[in-house]
């Protein structure tokens, strides 16, 4: 039993974070939005970082790493806004794929030549498609009509859930750093508006709220790496957990930018409105309270302290 | 990261699991904040000292078994899953014991420590006074040397367990014309020194679980001071970080509460709210969060880290969902939420833990202190201004 995870995971994201920290800050979402969403050049520093092969198995050209660490990325992807499909291709296909025995594709997808992306039956719409455009509140986002022949799959799903879950985690944890860095500077009253306590406890909330989601993703990971059978169980609690985390943070970080925040000019909007779109997608609220309430009131799943890890 | 138990801790969970068993006592003690119940407290305290279970992670020369921080989680889990009583002695093995452990001399764990263990003095903590509450740096109570004692004077209160307990702790004022976090000491005292008079204070509930303590001219030998003179506040934050951390609310408390909520949402589905069945799922959610929580910040210790201003964090989340929990309880009960007995004769364990649960967002530290901690140490937002 060790609830930790090992620093050298800790530092390829970290890698990461510090790689899209320098080449994808909001000056360049907003030269996405105002020109075509997507950027070659983006995706080919993803590419040389080796980020799409990251679960591809070595022989086939890729890492070979697992989920913890594709969550640790995708956490990072969240915070720095990523607009490319990343997430969706490498860290929700290419496991599903490689689980399902599919392997044609993967030397290709870690190499960044093909970029599949995921058709879920529970999103109704698909995300960097092939089909008619739909248009998202998310000016970054590429939404595209399903194709019919959507798929239903329940690891799939779970997949998508754990991802978007991971990318909410890091959309709160970047709109609660532009909150506290926007109160420290913006003075009211003669002093900075982040030193009134009724600015420093709707902050400390998303702290908390934060502080008790990520050790639920990490769980989650781990279960669904490990196939527990009581792994989607924990997804649910997991995208639940950092849904509630982001929408809090998005309308305590609005609220602490006051009239700044409803603008179109303030970066926080961004992060917002990817919250409000990956809160939604691959289940929202009531899919996952419906299978945590199967499990619990239901009675399925053990409960109690000696079933922690259950 | 690895979610498995390995065999030897699966079997150490058995020994537990087997001892409780076969331990536990048959009724539902009285609650502790009486005096009845306190007394069966302190033996139910002496029977977990017979069978070496005092405090498992101290060292074996202290009573303990010298276990790590998975296997203390492991015993909490079975502890409260089994419905065992509250530790009457929690002041003393969760808060004062490992801050001795930190900061005392060979011969104070020796004194201390182990009698601690064992069940055999029970321990009252003396923080607040009349006018240093959530602004704990404005203590008055003064403690002067007089050459190899401290003579106390001046007056503590909201001191839980002090009407039964035998030795207190607290921090008092050494330095003559000190100010705020400087010149105080942390003091050790046993409560039946001349000089020191207990008013007990009755609780919501009616007992008397805290009482006001008045020191005249209370001598307490020099060697009962933790740390150096004048090095109070930084013990004293120490004893808070165990407070509002890892040691004081294990997860499994709350866990074994989030069962029975389900157990009894099942049994009044039917007229529950519709906002109930959620908040009985996020009693389960909320309460494993925690778990996960713990067993990560237990990690992190034993990989050599330590928790630091995370504990506020901790602190607001596990008080606010204990109550959030009594209260769901509390509307499933509907009529019979006042009820201090069911109609079976049983106590209405629900009322007595709501109301104990308002307690938890005001004591260790009132949520307010810990949001602030959370903003400026962690957050880094700015500490000016008061408003």
């Amino acid at each position: 039993m060790d609830f930790l995870i090992a620093p050298e995971r800790l530092e390829l994201a970290e890698a990461v974070r510090e790689f899209l920290e320098g080449t994808h800050g909001p000056e360049v979402l907003r030269r996405l939005d105002e020109g075509e969403n997507r950027d070659s050049a983006i995706w080919q520093g993803l590419v040389e970082m080796g980020l799409p092969g990251l679960l591809v198995p070595e022989d086939q050209g890729g890492l070979g790493m697992g989920l913890i660490d594709a969550v640790l990325i995708a956490r990072e992807c969240g915070r720095a806004c990523l607009a490319e499909p990343l997430v969706e291709s490498a860290f929700v296909m290419v496991p599903w794929l490689a689980a399902r025995g599919e392997t044609a594709q993967l030397g290709g997808i870690a190499a960044g030549e093909v970029r599949p992306v995921p058709a879920h039956k529970i999103n109704g719409w698909q995300a960097d498609g092939e089909g008619a455009a739909l248009d998202s509140v998310d000016p970054l986002r590429n939404l595209t009509q399903a194709p019919d022949d959507a798929s239903d799959d329940a690891h799939l799903l779970d997949l998508g859930a754990l991802m978007a879950t991971a990318q909410l985690v890091g959309l709160a944890e970047a709109m609660l750093d532009q909150a506290v860095e926007y109160s420290k500077i913006r003075e009211q009253f003669g002093q900075p508006v982040g030193g009134f306590q009724a600015i420093k406890h709707k902050l400390a909330d998303v702290a908390v709220a934060l502080e008790f989601a990520r050790p639920v993703l990490w769980r989650a990971a781990q279960a669904l790496e490990d196939k527990a059978s009581s792994a989607s169980l924990h997804v649910s609690h997991a995208k639940i957990a950092a849904s509630d985390a982001a929408y809090l943070a998005a309308e305590s970080a609005i609220q602490v930018h006051g009239a700044m925040g409803y603008t179109y000019e303030v970066d926080l909007h961004f992060w917002m409105k990817r919250a409000w779109a990956l809160s939604g997608a691959w289940g929202g609220r009531g899919f996952h309270t419906r299978r945590i309430d199967t499990a619990i009131i239901g009675g399925a799943h053990p409960i109690g302290p000696e079933n922690t890890f259950a | 990261m690895q979610l498995h138990y390995t065999e030897k801790q699966q079997a150490f969970r058995l020994e537990v699991r087997e001892w409780l068993a076969a331990n536990l006592p048959e009724k539902p003690l009285l609650t502790l904040e009486g005096e009845e119940g306190y007394h069966q407290h302190v033996g139910w305290e002496r029977k977990l000292a017979e069978g070496n279970w005092g405090m498992v992670t101290w060292p074996e020369s202290y009573g303990g078994r010298g276990l790590d921080l998975i296997e203390w989680l492991i015993f909490e889990e079975e502890y409260w899953g089994a419905g065992s009583p509250l530790r009457v002695n929690q002041n003393g093995i969760f808060l004062l014991g490992p801050t001795i452990m930190e900061y005392g001399t060979d011969e104070q764990k020796e004194r201390f420590l182990t009698p601690m263990a064992a069940g055999e003095k029970i321990w009252a903590q003396a923080w607040s006074e009349p006018g240093a509450g959530s602004d704990m740096a404005a203590i008055k109570t003064t403690a002067y040397r007089d050459g190899d004692h401290y003579v106390i004077n001046g007056q503590k209160t909201w001191s839980s367990r002090a009407s039964f307990a035998d030795w207190g702790f607290g921090l008092f004022r050494t330095e003559e014309g000190s100010q705020r976090h400087k010149g105080l000491s942390f003091i050790l005292f046993d409560l039946d020194t001349p000089g020191v008079t207990r008013r007990p204070i009755r609780q919501l509930h009616g007992n008397p679980g805290f009482a006001e303590l008045f020191f005249d001219d209370v001598r307490v030998p020099v060697e009962n001071r933790l740390a150096g003179e004048g090095e109070g506040w930084k013990v004293a934050m120490a004893t808070a970080g165990f407070e509002r951390g890892l040691m004081l609310r294990s997860p499994g408390r709350f866990q074994a509460a989030a069962k029975r909520l389900v157990e009894l949402f099942r049994k009044h589905e039917a007229d529950a709210a519709p906002s109930t069945r959620e908040a009985v799922a996020k009693a389960w959610m909320d309460t494993q969060a925690y778990a996960y929580n713990t067993y990560s910040v237990a990690a992190k210790i034993m990989a050599g880290g330590s928790i630091g201003a995370e504990a506020s964090l901790n602190k607001i989340f596990w008080s606010e969902l204990d109550r959030s929990m009594h209260r769901a309880a509390m509307q499933l009960l509907g009529a019979a939420a006042e009820l201090q007995h069911f109609a079976d004769g049983s106590a209405n364990d629900w009322l007595e833990g709501y109301i104990f649960s308002l307690s938890g967002p005001i004591y260790a530290g009132s949520n307010e202190i810990q949001r602030n901690i959370t903003a400026e140490r962690l957050l880094g937002m700015p500490r000016v201004g008061k408003g």
